[in-house]
């Protein structure tokens, strides 16, 4: 059992500085929780606070249900992924991975079968009599992993281990965590900035900014529902699209009115919408790229708009189209949508025009930034 | 002074922007000393904060605390072993006997001579064991000194660690309360080379310095307030007394029962800053011109040439320096030379000439120390230079710059940002240089002017071999060394101070970044 | 018109470059002049007493012999001894000293840094006075100044931990880290990691603590106090520069010199690069 609680967890610096407050966090057992935001929000902080490498300023932190607040690093059984990878770069890689085993002193034999397994697992056996220096980024970050691997830990830390890496290898070691994640059966608590890493690799993702907890959630469910402005922007590629605008209630019925067109928030938005008895009023409107659809002039919640940029991605165009009071919106429209003619039309000064539905509307208080619908 | 705004600055003729650069950066002297007056006096105020807090945590502590801690104000350690560290305790019991035997057997005896300095001298007695008079010596004003500020340095000590024990019996017993353990004593070894290895690591070191360099210093300060010296020397001759700022008034003063020694100061400090100066800039500049040349494309061999000038740095300084004196002695080899080649006729005096107050032999010095020092600095301007960015010189090539533009624009200013505080500390370094003046010249030529019971001065002499002379003197004026030696440490901390908070290094961190 | 002044990149390269060759060979020429001289005037057997050309009329090694039969056995092997003892313990001492620097955060770190830099502002002289009583109620002086000398020279060596701590500056934290979250005290940490990292900073705090004891003179001299079997060699040889010893020992200084000399710019030329790594490495960064 390798469960991690953290209660008002805080971490304050000596010139006062408070990098993390209150955080409140419960893992489960060979749950894989991945702590991410921008740079700064804290959340490198609080990974180094459950390591034992910062000291935990209030709160506590257990780890399967023992208060690990006053352990060293080392009482804790811990393993740790650094960002640089950290290799110790005069001894071999199979010493690297091998440091921890004869520092607990156990018999060169079992050392061997450990480090040997690893290796395996992580394809790096021909390697073991290299130096770190002689590696690739690839490698040296699966020497790292292995370190980690062989000291079948409680709970397994990774602090933005893919971000020395180049795109095409980001991706593919992405997958091998997810391989590995599987093999290992034990807890991970994953830290890194990029959201596309969080939702995929992630059980459950906490989103931090300036030390606080935004939302913690799975990726389905901090996708569809973001508690707040920020993880709403956050999360998902392309931002989503953020317009200020009036909510209007006739009767049941709620409606939006971006950029004078008046679109009703049918479906099941309307409804929770009525059952909070949602205040007309100013409102900060969100939908996401892929949400917002082409349409025709004429048509009910037509919004006309003239192309700015085409962006050519292949299966998608992501077009940058301007409204006509001057908001920009990013639209996502499928290659496979457009018939060649329509393809070619999408440049620069293109008129067109779009809408959306109730059921991707996301809407925040004006002030507050939380989602009315929380 | 008319500040300008950054679009206004940039408007201004080239000549008109370094008047207004030139201004600033005096104008911003004065308000670097206010600042530093003020951070002094933070710093005291924080002393004091700092002594009031602990007085009422103290307080506070005794009020609240158990039995346990209040018997610990008496017996040290009491309630360490009370709750079960023995090894703490113990540790904290046996200080406390020491300290206190020390107190009743020695320290109180040295302390309570501390004011007078020793009452009775040596003196001529009647021995009727001799039957005739001998001299006996009684005080020794030396020892009362040394070991009277030893047994204030122990004083200090006790307190602290008195204080680390009430600290202690206050943190344990909130420890206890809130539910956990304490520490036993294999857990604090244990620390001691986990955790707590940093005070293991730094026990000798700083006993080391505490020592041999923080107790001397403090001695010698106290030393500068009396009348030590060679007749006065405390204990064989006549005793030695406090004699409050007299001797600084003495040194400082413009007139004074026929030597005048502030002058002689004045004139010292003034060599002394002009010698530091060159020779910090000097080897500066030319070692980092050097090491350019060296560093160029196309030029090979750049291990031989650096090895050879290297090579200097491996000689011990006595022989080299005091062989190049004998050099350039009236009957040394560069006279044996010139006069052989016909360019002179009469042998150059070099170290003797008091013409023009020893001018050839200052000159001689800073150019010897030339030699001395640009292996050195072009080591350190090599890596230096070999660390800029290549990117910087291309982009500005393809701008069109020259070599002279871009050393000035890139090489130089990148140079002095890295080696700013290394160029400080070389200036104040240089000041207290006494290998390579008192072996080349040992302060000669005589400045027979400034000479006078200070001993004699030449016009090559620093601050420093002046203090070394005067130790070493016939007279030996220890208390006079002693005020010399504060005064070059004033002077050298100023300059450091204010210098510091000037250097561009630490505005400008971030341009280089 | 413009090919008038532009020489060509090629062509004011080579002039530029010829120029600096000229400029460096003069550079070494009066860089090792002294030096040759020295090596050159120690095999002049026809006189002892300074004389104004370089060149030996007679060659020998009488000189040498001379040195042999001198105190100067006596002042090489103090010197040696104190040499070998300091470099092992004062690298002990400021390797401590800048590790802990570089890697600890505790209370009273930065005002222990400014601490140091407060007390070598300080003239060194000042101290000597009081060191040498303190030696002499030891009984470490005159006859016995090596250990003396010895103990003065480790005690506050640590305060020259600038280049050291630089170095370890440079040896990410990150190293530190994982060998703690592996299993490893610091003190492990210390002596399994960094240490093998740090062996370029370590042999260039050797060879300056070395290097060191060599040159020193003034202390010396004062710890030996006339007491030749005390003396190192500089005190030694410093007195044969005298106006009543130069007439007869002027050879021999040069000849003691060059066995002085020879060793330990031997050292250095070997253990050169690290010497450079370490000035350029740390010195700088400081």
């Amino acid at each position: 059992m390798a469960s991690v609680k953290l209660t008002k967890v805080k971490k304050i610096y000596d010139n006062k500085v408070v990098a993390v407050h209150d955080f409140d966090l419960d893992i489960q057992d060979k749950e894989f929780v991945v702590f991410v935001g921008p740079s700064g929000c804290g959340k490198s902080t609080t990974l180094r606070m459950i390591a034992g490498l910062e000291e935990i300023s209030e709160g506590t932190v257990e780890i399967d249900g023992e208060v690990v607040n006053d352990l060293q690093p080392k009482d804790r059984n811990i393993a740790m992924v650094f960002q640089n990878y950290a290799l110790y770069p005069h001894m071999t890689v199979y010493d690297n991975i091998a440091f921890s085993l004869r520092l607990q002193k156990l018999p060169e034999d079992e050392i061997y079968e450990k480090v040997t397994n690893a290796a395996e697992i992580l394809g790096i056996t021909d390697y073991l009599l290299r130096k770190p220096r002689a590696l690739s980024g690839g490698q040296r970050q699966r020497v790292a992993i292995g370190r980690a691997m062989v000291r079948d830990s409680k709970v397994f830390l990774m602090d933005e281990p893919l971000s020395n890496l180049d795109a095409k290898l980001r991706n593919q070691m992405r997958a091998e965590i997810i391989l590995l994640r599987q093999k290992l059966n034990t807890t991970f608590i994953y830290v890194t900035h990029d959201q596309t890493e969080a939702m995929t690799l992630g059980d459950r993702i906490v989103i931090m900014k300036d030390g606080y907890i935004q939302q913690v959630g799975t990726p389905t469910e901090v996708f569809e529902m973001p508690k707040n402005l920020f993880v709403a922007e956050f999360i998902g590629a392309p931002k989503m699209n953020i317009m200020r605008t009036e909510l209007t209630r006739e009767g049941d019925k709620y409606f939006v009115k971006p950029f004078g067109v008046k679109l009703e928030v049918d479906g099941a938005k309307g409804a929770a919408l009525a059952a909070k008895h949602a205040e007309a009023g100013e409102v900060i409107l969100g939908v996401r790229p892929e949400h917002i659809v082409l349409t025709h002039a004429g048509e009910p919640g037509a919004i006309p708009c003239t192309v700015e940029v085409n962006e050519m991605m292949g299966s998608e165009l992501h077009l940058h189209v301007l409204t006509e009071e001057g908001t920009r919106l990013i639209v996502r429209v499928p290659t496979i949508d457009l018939e060649g003619e329509e393809r070619e039309n999408m440049v620069n000064g293109h008129k067109l025009y779009v809408t959306f539905r109730g059921k991707v509307m996301h809407f925040f208080h004006p002030e507050t930034e939380e989602n009315l619908l929380n | 002074m008319k500040r300008y705004s950054d679009l206004e600055y940039l408007r201004l003729s080239k000549w008109h922007k370094f008047l207004y650069r030139l201004t600033s950066f005096f104008c911003a002297i004065p308000q670097a000393l206010v600042n530093l007056l003020k951070s002094i006096g933070g710093f005291f105020q924080k002393i004091f904060v700092g002594i009031g807090t602990e007085l009422s945590d103290l307080v506070l502590t005794f009020k609240n605390g158990d039995w346990k801690t209040r018997t610990s104000y008496l017996v040290m350690g009491f309630g360490s072993i009370a709750r079960g560290q023995v090894l703490r305790g113990l540790l904290f019991l046996l200080f406390e006997a020491v300290f206190i035997f020390y107190m009743i057997f020695s320290g109180g005896y040295w302390l309570s001579m501390l004011p007078s300095l020793g009452k009775q001298g040596p003196a001529k007695e009647y021995d009727p064991v001799y039957d005739a008079y001998v001299t006996h010596y009684h005080d020794n004003s030396f020892k009362i000194l040394l070991y009277g500020v030893l047994t204030i340095f122990f004083i200090i000590a006790f307190i602290y660690t008195w204080r680390m024990n009430v600290k202690q019996n206050k943190i344990s017993e909130e420890i206890l309360k809130s539910g956990k353990k304490l520490k036993s004593g294999k857990d604090d070894l244990r620390s001691l080379v986990d955790d707590q290895f940093h005070k293991t690591l730094l026990a000798l070191p700083l006993s080391g310095i505490l020592i041999f360099t923080v107790m001397p210093i403090v001695f010698m300060i106290l030393v500068a307030f009396t009348n030590y010296d060679g007749t006065h020397d405390g204990f064989a001759n006549s005793l030695f007394s406090w004699q409050g700022l007299k001797n600084f008034n003495t040194m400082l003063s413009w007139s004074g029962s026929g030597v005048n020694y502030s002058a002689t100061f004045g004139e010292i400090l003034t060599w002394t800053l002009i010698w530091a100066f060159f020779a910090t800039f000097t080897n500066y500049f030319l070692g980092m011109f050097t090491a350019m040349m060296i560093n160029k494309k196309g030029i090979k061999l750049k291990k031989l040439w650096r090895t050879i000038l290297v090579l200097t740095i491996a000689i011990p300084q006595f022989i080299s320096l005091l062989y190049v004196s004998k050099m350039f002695a009236k009957n040394g080899i560069v006279n044996g030379l010139l006069l052989k080649l016909g360019w002179i006729s009469q042998a150059i005096d070099f170290w003797g000439s008091t013409a023009h107050s020893g001018l050839l032999a200052r000159v001689m010095v800073i150019v010897i120390n030339i030699w001395i020092g640009i292996p050195y600095l072009m080591l350190i301007a090599t890596g230096i230079l070999m660390n800029i960015p290549a990117d910087l010189y291309e982009s500005s090539r393809i701008d069109g710059a020259s070599g002279w533009k871009q050393f000035t624009k890139i090489t130089l200013p990148y140079m002095l940002f890295i080696t700013g505080p290394y160029l400080l500390t070389s200036f104040t370094s240089n000041m207290n240089n006494f290998n390579v003046i008192f072996l080349l010249t040992g302060g000669a030529p005589t400045n027979s002017a400034a000479s006078g019971a200070a001993g004699s001065v030449g016009f090559t002499d620093l601050l420093i071999t002046w203090l070394f002379k005067i130790t070493m003197g016939a007279e030996s004026q220890y208390y006079l060394a002693s005020v010399i030696g504060i005064l070059v440490f004033v002077v050298v901390a100023l300059i450091t101070l204010v210098v510091y908070n000037l250097l561009p290094s630490i505005k400008n961190e971030e341009d280089f970044q | 018109m413009n090919e008038k002044r532009h020489l060509g990149l090629k062509a004011s390269a080579r002039i530029s470059n010829t120029l600096i060759y000229i400029l460096l060979v003069i550079m070494s020429v009066v860089w090792l002049i002294p030096f040759i001289c020295i090596v050159l005037q120690s095999f002049r057997v026809e006189s002892t007493y300074p004389v104004g050309y370089v060149i030996p009329q007679k060659w020998g090694l009488d000189n040498y012999i001379a040195l042999w039969n001198s105190d100067f056995k006596r002042w090489y092997l103090n010197t040696f001894i104190v040499a070998l003892v300091t470099a092992a313990l004062q690298t002990v001492f400021v390797l401590c000293m800048s590790y802990t620097l570089s890697r600890f955060r505790f209370k009273l770190r930065q005002g222990l840094m400014r601490l140091m830099l407060v007390l070598g502002l300080f003239p060194g002289m000042l101290t000597m006075i009081i060191l040498y009583r303190v030696l002499k109620d030891l009984g470490l002086t005159q006859a016995n100044a090596v250990p003396g000398l010895i103990l003065v020279y480790v005690a506050s060596s640590a305060m020259g931990y600038y280049v050291s701590k630089g170095f370890f500056d440079t040896i990410p934290k990150s190293l530190d880290e994982a060998a703690r979250v592996d299993g490893a005290t610091r003190a492990q940490v210390l002596w399994k990691i960094i240490l093998p990292l740090a062996k370029p900073i370590v042999i260039y705090t050797i060879l300056t603590a070395f290097m060191g004891p060599w040159g020193d003179f003034v202390f010396a001299r004062y710890v030996s106090f006339g007491t030749s079997s005390g003396m190192n060699v500089a005190v030694g040889m410093y007195s044969w520069l005298s106006l009543d010893q130069i007439g007869s020992r002027y050879t021999m200084f040069c000849a003691g010199g060059v066995i002085v000399a020879v060793p330990v710019t031997l050292l250095f030329l070997f253990l050169q690069k690290y010497y450079v790594e370490g000035v350029t490495g740390g010195a700088v960064k400081g």
